[in-house]
C-alpha cells in the first residue's frame, strides 16, 4: 500500500480530505513528541519551564483531535468511503484518541516536577526509579516517533517493533515500581514524593500503551489485520510474518 | 490548523460557511404551484447561493423537479400549473408579465435526466444556442464550442471529430455535450434534473467531478434522487416532503446532524 494511492480517486475534493487526515495526524503526532521531548527535559533537569511547555501543548494537542474528528465525520457523511479508504478513517479516528490520551499522560509526567519541586525533595531524583522514568519516558518517545513514520509511509514493519519493544518497557517498569515499593517500605518522610513517582511512572508506561495502540491502527490500516487481544504465540507468529 | 493544508481556492470548497454568510442569485418568497386544483408546491421560502451547488433531494413526488422547472419556467408550458408568490433572479422578479421568457431561460440553463443530444453534428449542438442568439462569426463560434467543450471535460476527446453525428457519443459523452451546450451561452445558473440517473458509475462520478469545477463559474442547482451523489456533490441540500421545504442547510450539517426528524427519517433509510 502506498499513501500516494489515497489521492487518485476521481474526485478531487475526496482526494483533499484524505490528504488532509494525513497531515493532520501527522501534525497531531508531531505535538505530541514535541511535548513529550520537554517532558524528558524537565523531568532530566528539574526544568519548570520545560514543563509549563507541556501542559500549554496540550491544549493544542486537544484542539487537534476535535479536528481530526470533525474532518473524519464529514468525509464518512459525505463520501461513504469503503476499504482503505474506510481504514484510514477509522484508523485517523483511533490514532487521534491515543494521541490525545498520550498528551494527557505526558502533563502527569510534567507535574512531577512541578510537584517535586513544591515538596523540595531531593530524596526521589536519587532513586533508581527516577532514572527509569526518564528512560521509560525517552523510549516512549522513540516508540512514537517510529510509529508516526509508520503512519507516514504505510510501513507495517516498524509497527511490529514498535509492539516488540513495548513488551521490553513494560518490563523496565515493573523493575522500576519494585524498587519504589522497596523504598515505601523503608521509609516514612518520602512518601509523598514517592507517591508522586509512582503516577509518573504509571504515565510513562500508559504512554508506551498507547504508541503500541498507534502500531496497532498502522497495522490495520495497511494490512486490515486486527492485532488486538491476540494470545503471546499467535501474536509471536504475527509479528514475525510482518518482519518477512 | 486545518487551514494551512486546504489549498483549494476560495469558493471552490467553502468548508465552514454556512447560508447567512453567501451571496444570493436566486430567492423565492412564498412560493405555491397548482396542477389545476391539486397543490404541489406550499410555500416554499429559500435562497439559492452564488457560485455553490444546491441539491434538492426528497421521495418521488415531493415537488423537487416542479421546483426546478419553476426556475427557467419550463412550467409555463403546461397549461394547467398556476403559480403564487415570487421568485428573483439577482433582483429581476423572473415570473413578470413584462419579461421575455426566453431571456430567463438564456440566464437559467437545463441539463435534464436523459441526455437529449440534438441529431446534429457535435459542433452544430453546442452552436446551436449561439447561432440563435444571432452569433455567425464562425471565429467567434470555434472559440465558443471549443470553451464549452473544454469546459464540459470533452473537447479532448472529440476535437478530431466535432463533424460526426453527437448520437454516435457514448452516454456519458453525450450527457457532456448536453452540459456544453447549456454553457455555451453563459448561462448564470444551470439546473440539474437527476443528470446522471442514466449514466454508469464511471460517467456518474466523471461528472460530478466536472459540477465541481463548473460551480467556478455558475450557480448550480441539481435535483437528485441519489442521496450519496448529493452528498458528495452539494455545498447546500434542501430536503422536501410533500410539497414542502422541510429543511435546508449545509450538506455538512444535514447529512451529520439534521434537525427535522422526517430528514433524518429519510436520509438513514428508515422509511415509512
Amino acid at each position: 500500500m502506498e499513501r500516494k494511492n489515497f489521492g487518485t480517486h476521481v474526485s478531487a475534493l475526496y482526494n483533499q480530505y484524505l490528504e488532509d487526515l494525513f497531515n493532520q495526524v501527522l501534525e497531531m503526532g508531531s505535538l505530541v513528541e514535541r511535548q513529550l521531548a520537554n517532558a524528558v527535559l524537565a523531568v532530566q533537569n528539574a526544568d519548570l519551564d520545560s514543563a509549563r511547555e507541556v501542559v500549554a501543548l496540550d491544549k493544542l494537542i486537544n484542539r487537534e483531535e476535535m479536528e481530526i474528528d470533525r474532518l473524519c465525520v464529514r468525509v464518512l457523511a459525505r463520501q461513504q468511503p469503503t476499504a482503505s479508504d474506510l481504514r484510514l478513517v477509522i484508523s485517523a479516528i483511533r490514532i487521534a484518541v491515543d494521541l490525545e490520551r498520550m498528551g494527557d499522560e505526558v502533563v502527569k509526567i510534567a507535574k512531577l516536577v512541578s510537584n517535586l519541586a513544591q515538596l523540595d525533595d531531593q530524596a526521589c531524583r536519587n532513586l533508581q526509579g527516577y532514572k527509569q522514568l526518564i528512560e521509560i519516558s525517552a523510549r516512549a518517545n522513540d516508540m512514537l516517533k517510529m510509529v508516526l513514520n509508520a503512519f507516514a509511509r504505510l510501513d507495517v514493519k516498524d509497527c511490529a517493533a514498535v509492539i516488540e519493544e513495548e513488551e521490553r518497557v513494560d518490563d523496565l517498569f515493573k523493575v522500576a515500581m519494585q524498587e519504589v515499593t522497596t523504598r515505601f517500605k523503608q521509609s516514612d518522610s518520602d512518601v509523598e514524593c514517592l507517591l508522586e513517582l509512582v503516577y509518573a511512572l504509571r504515565a510513562s508506561e500508559r504512554l508506551t500503551d498507547h504508541a503500541r495502540n498507534i502500531a496497532e491502527s498502522v497495522i490495520y490500516l495497511v494490512n486490515g489485520q486486527d492485532m488486538r487481544n491476540i494470545d503471546a504465540e499467535r501474536l509471536s507468529t504475527l509479528l514475525e510474518e510482518l518482519n518477512d | 490548523m486545518s487551514e494551512k493544508t486546504i489549498n483549494l481556492t476560495m469558493g471552490h470548497d467553502h468548508r465552514g460557511m454556512s447560508l447567512e454568510q453567501e451571496k444570493m442569485a436566486i430567492e423565492v418568497k412564498d412560493w405555491n404551484l397548482y396542477y389545476g386544483k391539486s397543490q404541489a408546491l406550499k410555500n416554499v421560502n429559500m435562497s439559492l447561493p452564488q457560485n455553490r451547488v444546491t441539491a434538492f433531494i426528497g421521495p418521488s413526488g415531493c415537488g423537487k423537479s416542479t421546483l426546478l422547472r419553476c426556475f427557467n419556467r419550463m412550467n409555463d408550458l403546461i397549461d394547467i400549473v398556476r403559480v403564487d408568490g415570487k421568485m428573483y433572479l439577482h433582483g429581476t422578479d423572473m415570473y413578470d408579465k413584462r419579461l421575455d421568457v426566453a431571456e430567463i431561460r438564456r440566464r437559467i440553463g437545463m441539463v435534464f435526466q436523459k441526455p437529449n443530444p440534438f441529431p446534429k453534428s457535435i459542433y452544430e449542438n453546442v452552436a446551436y444556442g449561439l447561432r440563435l442568439q444571432g452569433i455567425n462569426d464562425k471565429r467567434l463560434l470555434d472559440e465558443t464550442v471549443e470553451w464549452a467543450l473544454q469546459g464540459a471535460g470533452l473537447w479532448n476527446e472529440v476535437k478530431d471529430r466535432l463533424h460526426e453525428n453527437a448520437l454516435g457519443m457514448s452516454g456519458g459523452q453525450q450527457q457532456r455535450l448536453c452540459i456544453a451546450r447549456a454553457i455555451a451561452i453563459k448561462p448564470e445558473v444551470m439546473l440539474l434534473d437527476e443528470p446522471t440517473s442514466a449514466l454508469d458509475p464511471i460517467s456518474t462520478l466523471a461528472i460530478e467531478e466536472l459540477i465541481f469545477e463548473l460551480k467556478k463559474e455558475f450557480t448550480i442547482l441539481i435535483v437528485t434522487h441519489n442521496m450519496q451523489q448529493a452528498a458528495r456533490v452539494s455545498d447546500y441540500t434542501a430536503f422536501m416532503y410533500m410539497g414542502e421545504l422541510i429543511e435546508y442547510t449545509d450538506t455538512d450539517s444535514l447529512f451529520t446532524n439534521p434537525q427535522q426528524k422526517r430528514t433524518e427519517d429519510y436520509i438513514t433509510g428508515r422509511y415509512g
